[in-house]
Formats: C-alpha cells, structure tokens, sequence
C-alpha cells in the first residue's frame, strides 16, 4: 500500500484544505458569525478565481496579454442561460456547451497571436470582446439586449432544484459546486504547469528561439494557451450567470477584463495563490474591509479609492505581486526562529 | 534525393542566402562527419551566424541543399522542415546570447531539452496519471544524470537568473543533450568565458563528443580554442567559402591567412 | 450625394474626438511606455470639472471649458510627478497596470467629487447651422472638426519643426540616449501627460453635449482611440490619427448604408472585425514598420 503524503507542503492537499477553508464561510453563516451578502461575495472571488486562472495561463506562463476574457465569459452566461432557461436543456449539458463553443472562438483568436504580439495582440483580444458585447445587446432574443436576462438556479442532476423548503440553503449547494471547480482547477493549473506543457509555456514566453530549437510548436502552444484560458473564461461565465441569476451586456465590459489583469499583477503571476489573493483585492476587498473601516468607510466610494491607490502602491513596490510578501514574512520569521532558538 | 556517404552527418552544399539584395551566404558547402568536432571560422560579419541559423531553419535558404543522416537512419532535407521539427531527426543548437528561461531553475530549463521525447499527452499531465508521473520522474533523472557529468548538479534548483555566464553555458550545453542530439551545433561556446572557462569548455565538448556520440559544428572567434579542439575546420569571408581542412592546414591556407588570421597577425 | 456628405461631416466629427484621445494614449505610450487605459477616465473627470463650473460655478462655458483644461494639465502633471516618474524601473507589463489602479481613483474620486447623477453640457456654439453641398451641419460640429484638426496640425507642426518637438521625438525612439544627449526626458514626459489629459478633456467637451455627462462618458471614445492605435500602428505619432478617422468613417457608413441589408445593427462589430483582419494581414497597423527580431 503507497504512503499517502499528506502534509500541508504536498500542493495538492493544501488545495483541498483551502477549499475545505471556503466551506467555512457558509457555515459561519448559518451560525449567524457573517452576513448573508458574504456568500455572494466570496462566491464572486471564486468564479472571477477561476477565470483569472486561465488568464494566468497566456498572461503569466505564456506571455501574451488577452483583454478578450469579459467577452468569452459573457458568451458562455449567455449561452448557458439561453440553454437552460429558454431551452430547458439540462444544467450539465449546458455547461458543456458554454464551455466549448466559446472556447473554439477562443482558440481561433490564438491563430491570430502567431501574427501579432504584445500590445497589439491585447488591443485585437480587446476588439474581439467588443464584438461579442456588442452582440449582446443587438441579438436580444438570445441575451435580452439591454434589459439583461434573469434567471433561476439550475437543476443538478435533474432533480435537485430550489423548493421554498431549501430556500436558504441551495446558494449554499451552489456555493459547494463552485468550490470544487475552483480547488479541480487550481490542481490541473498546478499539474499541467509544473510538468511538460507549463516548461513549453515559460519557454515560449521566455525565448521562442529556444523554443522553436527545442522542438516547441509555437502556434499548437499558443492555441493550447488560447484554448485553456478561454475554457476556464467560460467556466467562470457559466458559474457566474448560475449563481448571480442574471446577466447584463454590461458586466462584460473593458473594465473587466482589466481588472483580471489587474488580480494577476497584484497578486502575482505564475502563481495559483497569488492570482487568488489578486482577485480578492480587486473584487472583494472593498465591500469585505474597506467598507467596514469606522468612519472612513462610510465616505462614498472611499473603498474604491483606496483600492486604485493600493493597486500602484503593489504595483511599485512589489513588482512580482502580493504573494511576494508571504515569502518575505517567511524571511522574517526564519530569522526571528534562529535569533531565538 | 541522394543519401549521404556511410561517415557523413552534415552535408552543406552550395548554400545561399540573401537580405534585401545583400548576399549573406554565397554558395557555401561542406561536410561534417560522424564523431567528427567541426569548426566554422570567419572574421566578423562572415555570414557564420547565418549559416547556423539555415541549418535549424530558423531563415529560409535561397538556394542550396542541407541534408542531415537522422538518429532515425535517414537521410534528411533540412530545408523541407520547419524549426521546430529538426530536433526530431537528432539536431540541436545553442545561442550566440545564452537563450535561457530565466524564471526557471537550471533543471527545468534542461528538461525543456526534452520536450519531443514526452509520451503523455496533456490530458494525463492534468490528471498527473501514474504514467505522466513516471515519465516526468525518468527524464527528471536523466537531467539530474546530465548535470552531474557538467559538475553543476549541487546547484540545479538554482534560478537561472543572474547566475555567472559560464554556468549558463553548460546550461544551454545541458539542455542540448536531454535529446540524445546527433548533432550539436555551439553558437560561439567560448563568448564571455575568461581563459579557465574556455579551457574547460573544450574538454566538456571533447568528453560529449565521446561519452555521448555526437558530432559537433561550432562557429567560435576564439582561435585557441577552435585549433586545440577542432578536427577539421571550414573557413568563410564575406559569406564566400574560403578553404576547409585540419587546423594545420587552414592556418597554413594563404586565402585564410589574407582574410583573417593575416591580418590579425599584423596587429 | 447629401446624405453621404451628412455622414462624411459626422464622421469627422466623432473622428476628431477619437483622434484627440488617441492621439493622448499615442504621446503617453511613445514617451513612458504605458498604455494609457486611463485616458478616457481622466478626460471624464475633467469634463465633470469642466460641466461644475459651467453650471455651479456660473461661468460662461468658454472660461469653464478653459479651466477645464487647467485642472487637465495640472492633473496630468500631478499623475506624473506622483507616480510616473517613480516607476521608470518596473516591469512593462507591470507598469500597464499603474494606468488601470488610476482608473479606479479617479473614478471613486469623480464619483465623491461630482455624484453619480449625469448631467447635461450644453455645445459650445448654440444653434445655427448651414448647408454644405446639401448636407446640414452645425456651426458647433464645424468647430468641433476645424479646432480638431488645427490642433492635431499644430501639434504635428511643433513635433516636426520645433527644438521640442524634437526632444519628444528622440525621447520616444530612445529614451536613455535621449537623457545622455541633453534632452530633459524628465519634463518631456510630464508634459506629454499633461498633454495628454488635455486632449481626454477637449475629448470629453466635444462628445458630452451628444449625450450626458457621466462617469462612462468617455468609455467607447477610449477603446475606439485604442482600436485606432492599433489600426494606425504604435509607432508613429499621425498614425493613430489616420486610424482614428478612418473608424468613424466606416462605422458611420456601415451602419447608414447596410441598413436596407439589415446590418445596421451590427456595423460595429463588422468594423471592429475587418480592423482585426487588417491587423492579421499588417500587423504593425497602416504606419507601422516591421521590427526584425535577431537570434
């Protein structure tokens, strides 16, 4: 019988204690400890996790900067809602497809990074999600234009639904399944890149010579990259549009997209932590602290504010992230242990 | 197409290559044999460089032959490949500037030199199934192996950033032998290696040649260095062939010695 | 004929103010190397200044759009002084970030300073209007199309011509030679952004009689200047100009003439999506030159 390694240094079983930590907050709920609102909000840091994941992908492994990833989210809300609500096609299936057609939209843009780099490829992923956002409010039998399209919680495995019976604990069912997506795609993040695939990535960001000489196909890499991002882009819009219950051509803007970017540098990138501590600074720290700061958190958009300023401070003294501090409080505390010991 | 004779691994022939009408290669040929350490000599802007970057096609020749014996046993037309695919058939460079990763340690950087060799596809890496596990731990070894023989093993989760030029080199040199190459071919080994390095980087290219079975075609600017450690040398000026032969005999070549080490002796 | 003279007109009205901003987000890029995401939101808080002083401070609105521009420039300024001018070591990629936490300050600050409520500018021309080959067009568009196109021209005059604009040009190919020969970079680009915050407001001027003043009132001028640096290519100044012209040429004709076709709806997307496929096929823009990379 193998030994199994559980110890918190294995990355896969501190994965699935962080998820098991995300579960604390609904308890902590229903024991009356957090405000309801919590929930929607933690929940928002999971699926906007999950997407800046794969956006870590191209941004941080691969290199190539995407502002393409509110629309790809977007398309897959809105197909996932069209197919559920108005279709009355089953939850899982739906899902299946809300990933996948995006996504092949997804990796068609990839062909277009073997062409054009930096800046210009951001700009071309930016037109490609103006398109689709366009779209949105234009072909409004599908998304309902302007007035956005709510609907109800999915049915799981085509029976469990929300009754007046589980009212209040349904969220909480689906606050479970977006924990296990995000904790299944913070492992496959952390398998692929650490093997085969993650060495192409770094490769081809770092020297495409080397890659090429190395036997690395840049474009079947680079659609790889395109692929997953948007695969995991999609996931994200699935969730958020089952979760939220509605969807909006105005979710899907510029503004999101960047502030994914943003998550990534913060926290920092090439780094599946990091790019979850990013997300919850950019998403979530302003309603979850800063609004609860006496007196100064009452000021209108304080929270906001501080934010943005925070975000350059990151940005100048810590280039390689927030998640540098954790190493350096590391630092800190070794040489405190040996001061003492 | 013709195959190469039994001891030929490298066969260059009448190789041109231009850039908006200036003719970087002209009609360029010659031969590197099994086992054999090759050396490409030219003063600056000789059209080296460029000859290399034909081989691994990374530029397109106008005109001109490159055939390759495969480890597969076949003979080749490089020129009918694109560069991602030459290291399949067993050849393998390095980089005039050190082309590293950076934020990779030294072992990972090695183990991209392994990349063609994976079995598992990306599906079983996710799920790191039990035969993604034992590859990556075979070939893990296999760098681990390598790196011993370079003596930089103790440091290999080293990050390659700003570690000294010399360990890069062996690096690069590491990187090259995760695919069991055929043939190396060194951009300038001895580049920004002070004379202990150089020394020892031409007993490291002696002991691969020998331990691994590889042939090696080096372009260098170091001239102790391409005479002590070369079997035979090809010189070119001007992307023009000038003369091919032993060391002995290319320093003895009037042609060689009026367009480079002639004047070089002036000096 | 007088139709498409009316889209021609209106087009080169909504062309120069995508020409202002892409011609801020251009001078920022060449000279610190950020894209200038915040450009649009500068140039709305500016207008929201511009519109406070117009309606609450009881100016006429020529003094309120002037000390718009003051506020803009001294913005601009502040931006660099504060935060710029500290980061010339950081990572490119990094540094596009700044742009985006500027986004948020401003708007948080826009929002404490002015209120969320959108409000109404008025043109600076009132009324009036003439005909020109049978299109009707305003006296205000008119300005709005002439002063744009006068400014951009005396801006390329003072680029080409002038010991400044010569400073900006060797500081945008080549920032560090630049500073070993002399040329104050430093002020170079503090100017460029105070620059640049004067055209996101003169921007903001122009297009908020059109609709409201409010907290996204510059939001598809900016990724339409952005799109037009792409199309233009980021390597020349008049570039993004072209490119920005030539978007609002097309989607004015698209959307007028596909009409009947039933395109008028998605004529956005139909040009975004040729700009994309344009950019496949040159992918350094209209102006851009090929860089060739060396192994």
């Amino acid at each position: 019988m193998k030994k199994l390694n559980l110890s918190l240094k294995n990355p896969i079983v501190s994965y699935i204690g962080f998820g098991g930590l995300l579960m604390l907050v609904p308890a902590l709920i229903l024991a009356g400890v957090l405000r309801n609102s919590t929930l929607t909000l933690v929940a928002s840091v999971i699926f906007y996790s999950i997407a800046a994941l794969g956006l870590n992908v191209l941004l941080g492994w691969s290199g190539l900067v995407s502002l393409g990833t509110a629309g790809f989210m977007g398309l897959a809300a809105y197909i996932s809602a069209y197919l559920t609500h108005d279709l009355k096609l089953p939850f899982e299936l739906a899902l299946v497809a809300a990933v996948i057609i995006p996504t092949l939209i997804g990796i068609l843009v990839g062909f277009i990074s073997l062409r054009i780099e930096g800046l210009y490829l951001a700009i071309a992923t930016l037109a490609v999600s103006e398109i689709l956002r366009k779209t949105f409010e234009v072909f409004d039998f599908f998304t309902g234009g302007y007035s956005g399209k709510p609907i109800s919680f999915p049915t799981i495995l085509g029976f469990i639904t929300q009754t007046p019976a589980n009212r209040t604990l349904f969220p909480i069912l689906m606050y479970t399944i977006l924990v296990i997506f995000l904790v299944a795609v913070m492992i496959l993040i952390h398998n692929l890149m650490k093997g085969q695939f993650g060495r192409a990535l770094n490769a081809m960001r770092g020297s495409e010579a080397a890659a090429q000489a190395m036997g690395i196909n840049l474009l079947k890499y680079r659609l790889m990259a395109f692929g997953l991002a948007t695969a995991l882009a999609s996931l994200s819009g699935v969730l958020y549009v089952h979760f939220i219950k509605y969807t909006h051509p105005g979710s899907w803007t510029l503004a999101l997209s960047l502030n994914l970017v943003a998550a990534i540098i913060i926290g920092g990138a090439r780094n599946i932590y990091g790019t979850i501590l990013g997300v919850f600074v950019v998403f979530a720290m302003p309603d979850l602290i800063l609004k609860q700061i006496p007196y100064f958190g009452t000021i209108p958009n304080f929270a906001f504010i501080v934010n943005g300023i925070l975000i350059i401070i990151v940005i100048m003294y810590y280039p390689y992230g927030l998640i540098q501090i954790t190493k350096d409080f590391k630092k800190i505390w070794l040489k405190l242990k040996e001061r003492f010991s | 197409m013709n195959d190469l004779n039994e001891q030929t691994v490298l066969s260059i022939s009448e190789l041109s290559i231009a850039f908006g009408g200036i003719k970087a290669v002209d009609n360029v040929s010659f031969e590197v044999n099994e086992g054999e350490i090759f050396g490409l000599i030219g003063p600056n802007g000789a059209g080296k460089t460029t000859v290399f970057n034909c081989i691994t096609q990374f530029y397109k020749p106008n005109h001109g032959s490159i055939r390759f014996k495969s480890k597969q046993g076949q003979t080749v037309e490089l020129t009918h490949h694109k560069s991602h695919e030459v290291i399949g058939y067993g050849l393998v460079r390095t980089f005039q500037n050190v082309e590293l990763i950076k934020e990779l340690s030294i072992l990972d950087n090695v183990l991209i030199g392994g990349h063609i060799d994976y079995k598992t596809g990306v599906v079983r890496q996710a799920f790191s199934t039990k035969t993604a596990k034992m590859e990556e731990n075979a070939y893990r070894a296999q760098a681990i192996e390598i790196l011993k023989f370079l003596g930089i093993e103790d440091r290999k989760d080293w990050l390659v950033y700003g570690l000294p030029y010399g360990i890069l080199k062996k690096v690069e040199l590491a990187r090259t032998l995760m695919c069991n190459p055929k043939l190396i071919i060194l951009d300038e080994p001895a580049a920004g290696l002070n004379d202990t390095e150089t020394l020892d980087f031409a007993n490291v290219i002696r002991t691969i040649r020998d331990k691994y079975h590889t042939s090696i075609l080096l372009v260098e600017h170091d001239m102790r260095l391409v005479m002590d450690v070369c079997d035979r040398i090809c010189a070119i000026n001007f992307g023009k062939f000038l003369a091919v032969g032993t060391p002995k005999e290319i320093q003895r070549n009037k042609a060689v010695q009026a367009a480079y080490l002639g004047t070089e002796d002036a000096a | 004929m007088a139709i498409f003279m009316q889209l021609l007109l209106r087009s080169l009205e909504t062309g120069s103010v995508y020409a202002l901003a892409a011609l801020g987000i251009i001078i920022i890029y060449r000279t610190s190397n950020i894209t200038h995401f915040a450009q649009g939101a500068m140039g709305m808080f500016n207008t929201f200044a511009v519109t406070f002083f117009f309606l609450y401070g009881r100016m006429p609105l020529w003094l309120a759009i002037l000390m718009g521009v003051a506020t803009a420039f001294l913005m601009g300024v502040l931006v660099d002084l504060v935060i710029i001018r500290r980061a010339k070591r950081i990572a490119p990629i990094s540094k596009q970030i700044i742009t985006l936490g500027l986004i948020m300050v401003v708007l948080g600050l826009a929002s404490t300073v002015f209120g969320v409520d959108p409000l109404p500018l008025p043109k600076l021309i009132q009324g009036g209007e003439f005909d020109v080959l049978g299109a009707t067009i305003s006296y205000n568009a008119v300005f709005n199309i002439v002063f744009g196109l006068a400014l951009m021209s005396l801006f390329f005059y003072i680029l080409q011509r002038t010991k400044w604009g010569l400073a900006v040009r060797t500081t945008a190919s080549n920032e560090l030679t630049a500073r070993l020969m002399g040329v104050p970079t430093k002020t170079v680009t503090m100017v460029a952004w105070a620059l640049a915050g004067v055209l996101g407001v003169l921007a903001g001027v122009m297009i908020a009689p059109a609709t409201k003043v409010d907290l996204n009132v510059l939001d598809a001028v900016q990724i339409n200047a952005l799109i037009a640096c792409v199309l233009g290519g980021f390597q020349s100044f008049y570039g993004p100009v072209i490119g920005a012209y030539i978007i609002a040429i097309a989607k004015n004709m698209i959307v007028f003439y596909g009409q009947p076709l039933g395109l008028d709806v998605w004529g956005e997307q139909l040009v975004l999506l040729s700009i994309l496929i344009f950019i496949i096929f040159r992918p350094n823009g209209i102006i851009g030159k090929k860089i060739v990379k060396k192994v």
